[in-house]
């Protein structure tokens, strides 16, 4: 799991490094982490299982063993978080 | 552990099932305690209420449909002012399902000896005179707070409401259908 947060003040980290294994490029900056990034890994999991059942909340409820609206309010809790992400980026 | 699971399933058990599933069953509830209640003098006047009293089976559905209707229709009126987006059949489902604690009224009543009337009203004490009669004082206690939980979660997870706002939303719509159910059953049963 990608460390988003700083371990010592909690502030939101930044990429500074992208290296290349391949040949050994290393790319140097200031990067925002992207907002699906910032997601818990629980979270992460949800929208990678939301887009391969093509939006079905039903069939997602399904798979989870979980009611329709638990996983309505599920979407609805990370759908806040990431418009609380991009109103503070 | 397995006791928390259970427990917590039975507190709140619409994470796992709302919708015409929590309907179904919840309904195989109710057409049970009408039933019973019937044959067992248990009549559900009220959204969180009992009485022994001699009831007929008309009536003890009738009762139970009236409380049905007032607790749904209230709760989905009041999801409509606080919450934005939810579906009505998860409201429907939920609260029939919620109301199945009461069935446990409906069984402890073919165990319960009434006082008579008459001398009830002669002196109210009589009451306690009846052992089975105080059980069943004593059962409708957790089975309503039991029931009134369920309700609670039902509201919650249909809704998507949380914190002040869904409780004080809920205390509301409870005690309007409560009023509602009184009110048109005094009316019309």
């Amino acid at each position: 799991m990608l460390p988003t947060y700083c371990p010592s003040c909690h502030a939101q980290l930044k990429v500074e490094c992208l290296k290349c294994e391949s040949c050994g490029t290393e790319v140097n900056g200031s990067y925002d982490l992207p907002v699906l990034a910032l997601l818990s890994e629980d979270d992460q999991q949800f929208i990678l299982r939301f887009v391969k059942n093509s939006g079905s909340l039903k069939e997602m409820a399904s798979q989870m063993k979980l009611s329709y609206p638990t996983v309505r309010n599920l979407l609805n809790d990370i759908i806040h978080k990431i418009n609380s992400y991009e109103t503070s980026l | 552990m397995k006791n928390k699971n259970v427990f917590g399933f039975l507190m709140n058990p619409f994470t796992r099932i709302a919708g015409w599933q929590a309907f179904g069953l919840g309904l195989f509830f109710v057409v049970l305690m009408g039933l019973l209640g019937a044959y067992s003098d248990i009549a559900f006047d009220g959204v969180i209420d009992m009485h022994m009293i001699d009831i007929s089976l008309l009536q003890s559905f009738l009762y139970l449909g009236i409380d049905l209707v007032c607790l749904v229709v209230v709760m989905w009126i009041t999801g409509l002012i606080v919450s934005t987006n939810f579906r009505f059949i998860d409201i429907l489902g939920t609260m029939t399902l919620a109301k199945a604690p009461f069935l446990l009224l409906s069984i402890a009543g073919f165990f319960t000896a009434t006082p008579d009337l008459s001398e009830i009203y002669k002196n109210p004490y009589i009451i306690f005179q009846s052992v089975s009669f105080v059980i069943l004082i004593a059962l409708s206690i957790p089975v309503i707070i039991w029931s009134i939980t369920l309700m609670y979660n039902a509201f919650k997870i249909s809704c998507d409401i949380k914190g002040s706002k869904l409780t004080v939303a809920f205390i509301i719509a409870l005690l309007v259908s409560e009023a509602l159910s009184k009110v048109l059953i005094y009316l019309f049963v």
